[in-house]
């Protein structure tokens, strides 16, 4: 009675005895009337009622608690049973611990990036991201300020449009610079976003084109910067050496609107009257803000598309030089966002879960395996509970019961086990130049799903084996001594299916498997088209640290005189951009004499190099010259170009002397580099321009050729450029090597993951085969003893039970096949310099599962064959 | 659950006809356990003994259906004492109940009176 909960328990428990008390006060009254003794009258009366505690007992049944207390009973019932059999308890549970495991791990990374775009904002399925022109997988900001306000002004569908630009700034002022990452935003920015500040205020709408000094603070910017100063709010801070003042601070957890980047501090778009030019421009370099809108409620995607494609046609129309090429507007809802980390999280990590699923199914099958060795080993105790009155329903809950207990304790260890794993995520990215927030996140979503999936394990692990244990004809059971009920042709039957089920399910996780650990191979050993080894880079904050123009000239000159200098330096120059870290800028480039095709995007990549930049990176100028010293801001504006942009721009031309017009200025081609890789690897060509870096370099990145180890130059580059201005902020000082890995961490997450389940998958096919070999095998020891003694010879047995094991493996590697070539068409995309139908692949995975099938057929087989057949046959 | 095999000397109710006979008894009023025991007993001219093992249970759980709703009140011989009245959800439940208890006599009568010869052939 403990299990029963209700409070009124104790109440409800003294009326039925007062109820009885006067039933029994009545029937002695009665008795007495009709002239019976006292006493007698009370002892008829008592006898008459009957045993009153049993009907207490049966009368308390009825009152609610009347499913809880067997349900509890049940519980503890499994409970003692599982503690009979710890051997399989402990193996299950810990099977689907981790199979559970591995999709919450993989649901707990999507829920922390792609369920999760912008933490803090208030209903993110409303907010979509703008893209413009052709869609890309690594876009870079798509709109200038004009046409972003005209959007914003002349829709009908949004409830709010944001805009905004981020990048790297030194926060000076302090005891030590800092670098931090700023956003230039619209003023709407947190109202479209939905999110109120902890302190002051967030931006005024008449603030947002107007230069005032203002800025908001990210939280943590402010705990640790700034000490959580409750009073910051008035107070005046210094970004790169310019006063401005705080206005606000940002809730905790608020990172800004890029999916995956972490903002620290927002200002408007032009607080200090810098980006005039951006501002009031619709070309060139004022294309730089990246936009998200708001949905109004009950709108389509499809329809706020089509009204802004309307807006962005009138703006065409009207300046139609600004607007070459393809002008569409493309919508994207948060969770697939092209801007920031979800474009990619969007193309792995549904394939991983899905991988995942696959594992828990594989496992549910074999741990269903067990269970059902197991309760044909409890045939007995089944057939009695059946003859003394347990029907088969009853039988039938608690053998799924006991699965059910299995996967909870299982999903309790998953969710230890998760807490942890969620945070697993961060490892696969490098060290980057980007403010990088990918993690998972471990919130009631998770929590669900580990309970969901725990149960549905449970339920398929329970449910398969009861129902048909619990068909079981009691009394065969009971009478027959001999094995050959036990496994019944019924149970035979679906323990097959089950061996067929974990090796179909398990071939695919290899192939697979297989396909992106040969996908990571080839893109590790891939030419990029640039030498990559011993090479070290610096990044100079010169421009975000507040020094003039001319200053900042003079200074990249030292730097590169002084890093020249140093021994083990073969080759020094400088950049504004690294290859394969996942960054690159682009900007629409309008070739002279060139005639785009319909919707064709003008966009080029650019990179602004110095001198030997080409020379430094073995990249081949193969007509023209590389830049030299003299491509300085007093001689015209001169570029190199790939054979990409070359053949596209040119086709069949000379390109040397060509004209490009970049930012409104006319640049002219000197010469043509061969193509390299951008981005990633497996990336299709796209055309990119290289622009003279002391006539427009931005950034200062430093590049160095080293002798030796690039590592163990750091410090002395490091020093060197120190010793021009000890207030110079030097920051991501690190082998190339270490930075282009970010090129290929997603191929490692996959692969990592993919090899990870794949060989979960094996070891439990594998076990899977030889449990239930060796198991019949087992069961057919008399029949087994019987063959030898009339003759059969031990190649025979050996044949008999290999034979066995081998036609389960080749219908579920068959199955097996089928399926993967049905999967391996998803996981195409995400394949590089091999087709998804790989021959060697599939090949070598059908043989290693083959082989391992035989090994584990091999074991009971070779053991049946030892048997001696007199104690084979007198074994039942 | 063995013990209540020792109540086996009575006639056992058709499962379900129990519920029929407490309702059909309050429909003259409300009454308490000990009262319709009495009653049954009476107007089956004492062939009817429902067990007490049946009753509350039965009673109890017809309260939980709502179809009876249950009060302590003083009973003619100063005895306190819970008296259970029918509601209306009961009644309609004593309705449908009777109509189904008719179609099962109705259906034994028509196996159990079959002619003879009709059966042999």
């Amino acid at each position: 009675m403990k299990w029963f909960p209700s409070f009124g328990f104790q109440r409800r428990k003294r009326e039925l005895q007062e109820e009885i008390d006067a039933h029994l006060q009545m029937a002695i009254a009665d008795r007495v009337a009709r002239g019976e003794a006292e006493e007698t009258a009370r002892q008829a009366a008592a006898r008459e009622f009957g045993n009153i505690l049993l009907v207490q007992d049966v009368t308390r049944q009825m009152w609610g608690g009347g499913w809880f207390e067997p349900l509890g009973r049940d519980v503890l019932y499994a409970l003692r049973q599982l503690r009979k059999s710890p051997g399989f308890a402990i193996t299950a549970t810990a099977m689907l611990a981790v199979a559970i495991c591995a999709n919450s791990t993989v649901f707990s990374w999507i829920d922390g990036t792609m369920l999760r775009p912008i933490p803090g904002a208030r209903d993110t399925d409303d907010l979509v991201s703008l893209q413009r022109g052709e869609r890309n997988f690594s876009p870079t900001p798509p709109f200038s300020y004009l046409d972003y306000r005209d959007l914003r002004e002349q829709n009908h569908t949004f409830a709010g449009i944001l805009a905004y630009h981020h990048d790297w700034i030194t926060l000076t002022g302090g005891a030590l610079p800092e670098r931090a990452y700023i956003a230039n935003v619209s003023a709407n920015y947190f109202d479209v976003l939905g999110i109120k500040p902890v302190l002051g205020r967030f931006f005024l709408p008449e603030e947002e084109s107007r230069p005032v000094p203002n800025v908001v603070l990210g939280y943590s910017l402010w705990k640790t910067r700034y000490a959580a100063d409750p009073a910051i709010v008035g107070k005046s801070i210094e970004i790169a050496r310019h006063p401005v003042t705080v206005i606000g601070v940002a809730p905790e957890g608020v990172v800004g609107a890029m999916p995956g980047i972490r903002e620290d501090l927002w200002v408007t778009l032009d607080p200090l009257r810098t980006d005039v030019w951006r501002m009031t421009h619709r070309s060139g370099g004022a294309v730089w803000l990246n936009v998200i809108g708001r949905l109004r409620p009950g709108v389509s995607r499809g329809q706020a598309a089509q009204d802004l494609d309307t807006v962005m046609h009138n703006i065409v129309a009207a300046f139609p030089d600004d607007h070459l090429g393809d002008n569409r507007i493309t919508l994207d809802p948060m969770w697939r966002s092209p801007f920031g980390a979800n474009g990619y999280m969007a193309a792995t990590l549904p394939i991983l879960l899905a991988f995942a699923a696959v594992v828990l199914l594989l496992t549910s099958a074999n741990v269903a395996t067990l269970t059902l060795v197991r309760f044909v080993s409890r045939r007995r105790e089944l057939a009695i509970r059946q003859s003394l009155g347990a029907n088969r329903i009853q039988l039938v809950r608690q053998m799924v019961l006991e699965g059910v207990v299995l996967s909870i304790v299982a999903g309790a260890v998953a969710l230890v086990l998760t807490s942890w794993t969620s945070k697993t995520f961060a490892w696969f990215f490098p060290a980057n130049s980007n403010p990088l927030i990918l993690n998972g996140s471990m919130d009631h979503k998770v929590v669900i799903g580990i309970a969901v999936s725990s149960l549905l394990a449970g339920m398929l692990c329970g449910a398969l084996p009861a129902w048909r244990s619990a068909h079981a004809p009691a009394i065969e059971v009971l009478k027959a001594e001999s094995a050959s009920i036990s496994g019944g042709s019924r149970n035979r039957k679906l323990l097959s299916g089950l061996v067929v089920a974990q090796i179909a399910l398990s071939l695919p996780l290899l192939v697979c498997s297989g396909l992106f650990l040969r996908t990571l191979r080839n893109l590790a050993g891939a030419n990029p088209g640039f030498e990559q080894d011993h090479i070290l880079t610096a990044s100079v904050g010169l421009n975000i640290a507040g020094y003039s123009h001319d200053e900042e000239q003079v200074i990249r000159h030292k730097i590169l005189d002084r890093v020249s200098a140093l021994p083990g330096v073969k080759v020094a120059s400088l950049t504004d951009w690294i290859p394969m870290t996942l960054g690159h800028k682009g900007d629409d480039a309008y070739p002279e004499g060139y005639v785009p095709h319909p919707h064709e995007s003008l966009q080029v990549y650019h990179a602004e190099v110095a001198p030997r930049y080409f020379e430094s990176l073995h990249i081949p100028i193969l007509e023209g010259r590389e830049f030299t010293p003299d491509d300085d801001e007093k001689a015209p504006r001169v570029l190199i170009v790939d054979q990409t942009a070359a053949r596209r721009y040119w086709p069949g031309q000379d390109p040397l002397g060509k004209k490009l017009r970049i930012w409104g200025g006319l640049f002219t081609v000197v010469g043509v580099a061969r193509n390299s890789t951008h981005i990633f690897v497996n990336e299709s060509p796209e055309p990119i321009v290289y622009m003279s870096f002391f006539q427009v370099g931005y950034e200062t990145i430093v590049q160095v050729k080293t002798e030796g180890n690039p590592v163990d130059l750091a410090p002395a580059v490091e020093n060197a450029i120190h010793e021009i201005d000890t207030r110079l902020p030097v920051f991501d000082v690190r082998p190339m090597r270490e930075s282009t890995q970010m090129a290929s961490s997603f191929a490692v997450v996959q692969s990592a993951l993919a090899g990870m389940f794949a060989l979960i998958g094996l070891v439990l096919a594998v076990t899977g085969i030889y449990g239930v070999v060796a198991y019949r095998t087992q069961m057919r020891t008399h029949e087994i003893g019987v063959r030898m003694a009339l003759g059969a010879s031990r190649v025979d047995v050996l044949r008999l039970v290999l034979l066995q094991g081998l036609w389960l493996t080749g219908i579920g590697m068959a199955l097996g096949l089928a399926f993967a070539l049905g999967l391996t068409r998803f996981i195409a995309r995400l394949l590089y310099g091999i087709g998804a139908n790989d021959p060697v692949t599939v090949v070598s995975v059908v043989m290693l599962l083959g082989a391992m099938s035989l090994l584990a057929c091999y074991f009971p087989a070779h053991r049946a064959m030892r048997r001696n057949p007199v104690t084979a046959i007198r074994e039942l | 659950m063995n013990e209540k095999d020792q109540y086996k000397n009575r006639i056992e109710l058709l499962q379900g006809t129990l519920d029929m006979l407490i309702l059909q008894t309050l429909q003259w009023g409300p009454q308490h356990g000990y009262g319709i025991v009495q009653a049954l007993r009476l107007q089956s001219g004492d062939v009817l003994q429902v067990e007490t093992g049946s009753l509350y249970p039965a009673l109890h759980r017809l309260e939980r259906q709502s179809w009876v709703q249950s009060e302590w009140k003083q009973s003619e011989s100063k005895q306190k004492a819970r008296y259970y009245r029918i509601t209306a959800k009961g009644k309609k439940q004593l309705a449908s109940d009777l109509g189904r208890w008719e179609r099962i006599v109705e259906a034994i009568g028509s196996v159990m009176y079959v002619k003879p010869e009709e059966s042999e052939s």
